[in-house]
């Protein structure tokens, strides 16, 4: 019987990990934290767009660009989508565009890890809480 | 798709023109901005307008300051050294 409970907080642990990778801020309001996700979501789309509006979406480059490519799909697995669109070279961007889009893009994907680590560990605590009562 | 859509996402296709002098160091601040509201939204227990605001804002203040410090530090060095 616990066993079964604990497979399901895994899997809850899990369902709230992915949600929150997904789309920002979704698994926060998966735990009915609504004005932490609505400003989670807001701030990371908008850092991303800033980054793609500056270096154009060249900037995410699976091919040329790994280790950035690795913080950017951060944001999203739908990240993904627009590296597949841009590892033909077809939106090629040098320099100073370049540099800051790709900080900007990489650095809202570290900082959507960062809500996600943080979602799976309140939905820990809901999860022992819930436990408890 | 309207005209209007269309120049929104030919925006994202081609990268913007930026120079390099040290007016270019000012794209920091919004990326700043949004590392102290994301980082305050996942510490602060309970969101209030206020207090969020409040705390944002300090945050923001702090991080700016710390990099304007260490560039009148690297700044100096550099002077020390070509003198």
């Amino acid at each position: 019987m616990e066993r079964v409970s604990r497979e399901k907080h895994v899997l809850f642990l899990l369902i709230t990990g992915l949600l929150a990778w997904l789309v920002p801020g979704s698994g926060y309001w998966l735990l009915k934290e609504k004005k932490r996700a609505i400003i989670i979501f807001a701030a990371i789309l908008l850092t991303f767009c800033t980054g793609l509006y500056i270096g154009s979406i060249g900037v995410i480059d699976p091919v040329g660009a790994k280790p950035w490519y690795a913080a950017q799909i951060m944001n999203s697995p739908l990240v993904a989508l627009l590296g597949k669109i841009t590892a033909g070279g077809a939106y090629c961007v040098y320099g100073k565009p370049n540099e800051i889009g790709q900080i900007y893009t990489s650095i809202s994907g570290l900082l959507n890890l960062l809500c996600i680590v943080n979602t799976v560990y309140l939905a820990h605590l809901c999860g022992i809480q819930a436990g408890k009562d | 798709m309207s005209i209007e859509t269309v120049f929104i996402l030919a925006g994202f296709t081609s990268p913007i023109r930026l120079g390099t002098g040290p007016q270019s160091l000012l794209w920091m601040l919004p990326l700043i901005a949004a590392i102290a509201v994301v980082y305050k939204t996942t510490k602060l227990p309970k969101i209030k307008a206020g207090n969020f605001l409040k705390e944002t804002v300090t945050l923001f203040v702090s991080i700016v300051i710390f990099i304007v410090i260490t560039a009148l530090i690297l700044y100096a060095f550099d002077w020390l050294i070509i003198k």
